[in-house]
């Protein structure tokens, strides 16, 4: 091009070929002098901003009486480089448009530059989806924070590389730890863990779990997981979604307990009622016959039969509500020799050895006497139970002691029976949990646990399979 | 002249208490055991005329029992006489290929109805 640019600017005469595609490329173009006027436009920029060739580039976009602060067509006038800015400015119909700006300068034969092209895409669209992405992330960020379960994000080797408030807020902000040691205190990973199983074969899995707490309570969850791929399609993530079902779990677990209360109770009712028609048949055939003997032996059954419904009905009512305990001044002794009394004959019949060992002087304690009379006949007739059912050792023997200290009485029951695995010792106190299959109502060391707690005191075990058991019962002298 | 005899199996010293006296008094000799074990020991030794048999025992439980004696030549034949107080248990021990037991009933026990059941069993068998 031998002519001067800026000349063949001005005539405007001549369409040239270049000039065909100046006014049909899709963007804003405009060439502006020193001054930002305008010196030439292109169709496009004509159609929206109207032939306003002559003024000032700040008065077409933005309606402004002088220049802008920020002009990428000063920069280049003054650097020669091409400059870059986000504008927005308004139509000649009144209307916003976003436009992304490239300034670029041009030259006259001298090398000086004498005009700045500028070129301007409408980037409305783009702007109006960038900002609905940014409000949908945000809407998931805040889903994935706010949403009522713990959700974890894990790598391969069950780091958690994210977590959200739920979690961190039970869970502790624990990312970059393993989530077996999170959830479980494990040192590795759990058998059918659902996460391994979602990076495996990239499938939805579900289980139900149940994990520890950081202040240390047992959460039930359901957990899902879902795989999270990358771009080739690898999953690379697997995030675990896991709702609470503590709550659900505990009514459920009440339900089931009534049911199998009401089992459990008419099984219990049915032997006591078979019991009472036998005593009553050996009293009434006894004063039939005019036999003594028989009417006497009749009501023992009858007072022995009365007697275990009534703590039935008791293990019941403590079941069936909070009972409190009725305080009263317990003798330590009295206490023990009466329920060591009731065992004497199972001892004997059972032909194991009874052994008791029960302090001379001991101060009586605040405490519920029935109550702790039922607890204890229950504890020990357990021992018996585990002395009866163990067919390996030839001689069995249960130890009964009781002392005392500055601030507690001690109740230790402790016997050479079938002992227990550490499943039967942690579930030891759970309602309806009976390792005598149906001989127990799994009630009467729920109950005996509930009556210590009740009375500030605590039921601890030591035992192991195949050698035997010891209960320790501590009671507060002082009720507290 | 006694009418026959009968084994009483059942854990509870109460029930086999009444159950023996009950038997005697009309006209039974009896045996009692307090273990499915020592139950099966005596039905070998004496071969009794019935057993009644309790189902939840310790030790060896009445299903077993009940599978024992008639899976044992010399006692399939007698007759059995079941008194549960588990109702559950009617299912699996009819359940069971070898022949049902001859009478069946849920504690608590009716006495008059006990007695009749065992007397036409004894008297049919």
């Amino acid at each position: 091009m031998s002519e001067p640019l800026a000349l063949k600017i001005q005539e405007e005469t001549v369409p040239l070929p270049y000039e065909v595609l100046f006014n049909e490329v899709p963007c804003y173009i405009s060439i502006q002098d020193r001054e930002y006027r305008i010196l030439k436009t292109n169709r496009r920029f004509r159609e929206s901003f109207g032939s306003k060739q002559g003024s000032y580039c700040y008065q077409i976009y933005k309606d402004r009486q002088e220049k802008c602060p920020v002009c990428p067509v000063e920069k280049t006038f003054i650097d020669g480089q091409s400059h870059m800015s986000e504008e927005t400015w308004t139509r000649q119909d009144g209307s916003l448009v976003q436009v992304i700006v490239y300034t670029t300068p041009i030259y006259n034969d001298e090398h000086e530059i004498i005009a700045v092209m500028e070129m301007s895409t409408d980037i409305t669209e783009v702007k109006h989806l960038q900002t609905k992405l940014r409000a949908s992330q945000e809407r998931l960020a805040y889903l994935f924070e706010e949403v009522p379960c713990y959700i974890s994000i894990q790598d391969k080797n069950f780091r958690i590389v994210r977590a959200n408030r739920k979690f961190k807020e039970d869970f502790g902000d624990q990312v970059g730890d393993y989530c077996f040691s999170v959830y479980k205190h494990r040192d590795e990973e759990c058998l059918n863990c659902p996460v391994a199983a979602t990076f495996s074969d990239g499938q939805v899995h579900t289980s139900e779990e149940v994990v520890t707490s950081k202040s240390g309570e047992s959460i039930h969850v359901l957990v899902s997981t879902a795989p999270i791929r990358n771009a080739h399609g690898e999953i690379t993530r697997v995030m675990e979604m896991s709702t609470n079902i503590t709550e659900i779990r505990r009514l459920q677990s009440q339900l089931e307990s009534l049911g199998m209360l009401v089992g459990s109770i008419s099984h219990g009712i049915k032997g006591l009622l078979t019991g009472l028609d036998g005593g009553a048949y050996f009293m009434k055939s006894g004063l039939e016959k005019d036999e003594m003997e028989r009417v006497r032996k009749g009501w023992a059954i009858m007072e022995r039969n009365i007697s275990k419904i009534r703590s039935m009905v008791l293990d019941v009512l403590y079941y069936a509500k909070d009972r409190e305990p009725v305080w009263e001044s317990v003798q330590p002794r009295e206490l023990a020799e009466s329920v060591a009394k009731i065992l004497d004959s199972k001892a004997e019949k059972l032909g194991i050895a009874f052994r008791k060992n029960l302090e001379e002087e001991m101060r009586p304690f605040d405490g519920d006497a029935k109550a702790l009379h039922s607890m204890l006949v229950n504890v020990l007739e357990n021992s018996f139970d585990a002395c009866r059912t163990d067919k390996v050792k030839p001689d069995h023997a249960v130890h009964f002691r009781v002392w005392e200290t500055m601030e507690h009485v001690f109740f230790e029951i402790q016997d050479n029976g079938i002992g227990m695995d550490q499943e039967t010792r942690e579930k030891l106190f759970c309602m309806f949990f009976s390792s005598k299959g149906m001989e127990g109502t799994g009630l009467g060391l729920f109950v005996a646990n509930k009556i210590v707690t009740k009375h500030g005191g605590k039921i601890s075990v030591e035992s192991s399979l195949g050698k035997g058991s010891r209960f320790l019962i501590r009671i507060p002298i002082t009720k507290q | 002249m006694s009418k026959g005899r009968i084994l009483v199996i059942d854990d509870e010293p109460d029930i086999v208490d009444f159950l023996t006296t009950l038997f005697r008094d009309h006209g039974f000799e009896t045996l009692s055991a307090y273990d499915g074990e020592a139950g099966m020991e005596l039905a070998r030794q004496y071969a009794p005329d019935l057993i009644t048999l309790d189902i939840t025992m310790p030790k060896k439980s009445g299903v077993a029992v009940f599978r024992d004696l008639r899976s044992d030549p010399k006692l399939s034949r007698v007759p059995v006489y079941i008194i549960t107080g588990v109702n559950e248990f009617r299912q699996l021990v009819y359940s069971r290929s070898s022949l049902p037991p001859e009478g069946y009933m849920e504690k608590p026990i009716d006495p008059e109805a006990l007695l009749r059941d065992i007397e036409t069993i004894l008297k049919n068998h």
